[in-house]
């Protein structure tokens, strides 16, 4: 039996009406039980369906062309990236990136202990199994007490970041979680993350492109909204090795 | 009983072609993409406008859409949900990522509403689509819509609310002038009679 309150959740979860830290606390819930996770895909079929209620419209036929069109550059990019790029090669942010790995101090005095129990914490909101657990400490000009912890997991292209200590990114910005990944020249967004009043975040994510060689993550400062390639200052930032 | 019957397993056969097709895309088949645009086109659009209200940017929206699914389809997993609700919902993300960027929201709110009144539109959804598909389609919105329609005013209101603009449930019920509870209640009691009115009507 789920009581009102877990069907209230499950019916708002599945039309995207939780807030963040709401959805993550359902997400627990469903855990552990199977009705509710049973409940959750049967909401979110009937939710779907709505979209079925908005009135029929015809996209035009060039779209179609179009589509197509970006698709097949984009496989004949990915070909032309996989066969001739290094991996590990990049551009601007990239290499910001690594090197900023290379020059960090702040693992090594990285409180070890505090760094379990916070991947505790990110295992106990979503037990990924297989996940790969990093830590971003903050990188110059970012608040010191700013830290994230993600789980990623390749298999399902899928993790979990906590943020604590960030301020909130302000008017006409966005903080932007970016993947480092071998196979790919820029680093892969994998969107953007509001932290709130007390600078906390706990989301899910997924990389915008497949990420299966993910060599570090990086937290960004960005324009509201995001942009397609990093432009922003890089404010966390660590590595999956 | 009969049709019901034939309902579901037309149901069932759909997905399980489109679940057919996610796992070519996921092998980098253009071919099984085409198909796919060509079943789905037309409701994600249709969504996109509703939600955006302006036509170019429902096209925008379609594409990035159909990029995130090319690129997701290995990630897709149909124990979560169909291939029609995962595109949905993809799109509904995309939408509401545009909205935010742009700051519409009062005028997202404002054309949902409007909309009460104009649920049914014969209109085909893609040019594309077989003639099949199309029929399956709009027979499919038609019974949406129906069960849609017999839900309380205010129940099918908080649904659509929700659905059709990024507002979450704090904000839906400032926006109605009504406690938060009730809001809770109205779109809990909807989407569970939603779900089962969507279940006899198959």
């Amino acid at each position: 039996m789920i009581s009102d309150e877990l069907q209230d959740s499950a019916a708002l979860y599945v039309l995207g009406s939780l807030d963040g830290a709401e959805a993550a606390a359902f997400e627990v819930s469903m855990q552990d039980n199977a009705e509710l996770r049973s409940l959750a895909a049967e909401l979110r079929e009937a939710a779907g369906a709505v979209a079925l209620s908005a009135p029929a419209r015809r996209p035009p036929a060039a779209l179609k062309q179009k589509v197509l069109r970006n698709i097949a550059a984009e496989k004949s990019r990915d070909l032309t990236t996989t066969a001739t790029e290094r991996p590990g090669s990049g551009t601007g942010l990239a290499w910001a990136i690594a090197a900023m790995l290379m020059l960090f101090s702040g693992f090594l005095f990285y409180d070890r202990m505090q760094l379990r129990r916070e991947i505790a914490q990110v295992r106990d909101i979503d037990p990924l199994l297989q996940a790969s657990l990093v830590a971003l400490a903050p990188a110059k000009g970012a608040p010191a007490e700013a830290k994230a912890t993600v789980a990623w997991e390749p298999g399902r292209q899928t993790g979990v970041i906590k943020i604590t200590g960030l301020p909130v990114a302000g008017t006409g910005k966005d903080y932007q979680l970016w993947a480092v990944d071998a196979d790919h020249k820029d680093p892969v967004s994998a969107g953007i993350i509001h932290v709130d009043a007390n600078g906390v975040a706990q989301v899910r994510f997924r990389t915008i492109a497949e990420a299966r060689h993910v060599k570090a993550f990086a937290i960004s400062l960005e324009r509201e909204g995001g942009v397609p390639k990093a432009e922003g200052p890089i404010l966390l930032v660590g590595s999956t090795t | 009983m009969a049709k019901q019957t034939r309902g579901m397993q037309a149901n069932t056969a759909q997905q399980k072609a489109d679940e057919q097709l996610m796992a070519r895309i996921a092998q980098g088949d253009q071919v099984a993409f085409s198909a796919l645009y060509d079943r789905l086109s037309g409701p994600l659009f249709s969504l996109a406008f509703k939600m955006l209200g302006n036509a170019a940017e429902a096209e925008d929206a379609l594409q990035e859409v159909c990029l995130q699914i090319w690129r997701r389809a290995a990630a897709y997993d149909s124990s979560q949900s169909s291939v029609f609700s995962w595109a949905v919902l993809l799109t509904r993300g995309k939408v509401i990522d545009r909205l935010r960027a742009r700051g519409r929201r009062a005028r997202v709110i404002s054309a949902s509403i409007e909309d009460e009144g104009n649920l049914i539109d014969p209109t085909d959804a893609s040019t594309a689509e077989t003639a099949a598909d199309n029929m399956n389609r709009n027979e499919e919105a038609t019974r949406v819509r129906t069960v849609l329609g017999g839900l309380p005013p205010d129940q099918r209101q908080a649904i659509e609310m929700a659905f059709f603009s990024e507002l979450t449930h704090h904000e839906i019920a400032a926006q109605l002038n009504q406690p938060l509870g009730t809001i809770k209640a109205r779109i809990r009691r909807g989407m569970l009679r939603l779900r089962d009115g969507l279940r006899r009507s198959a």
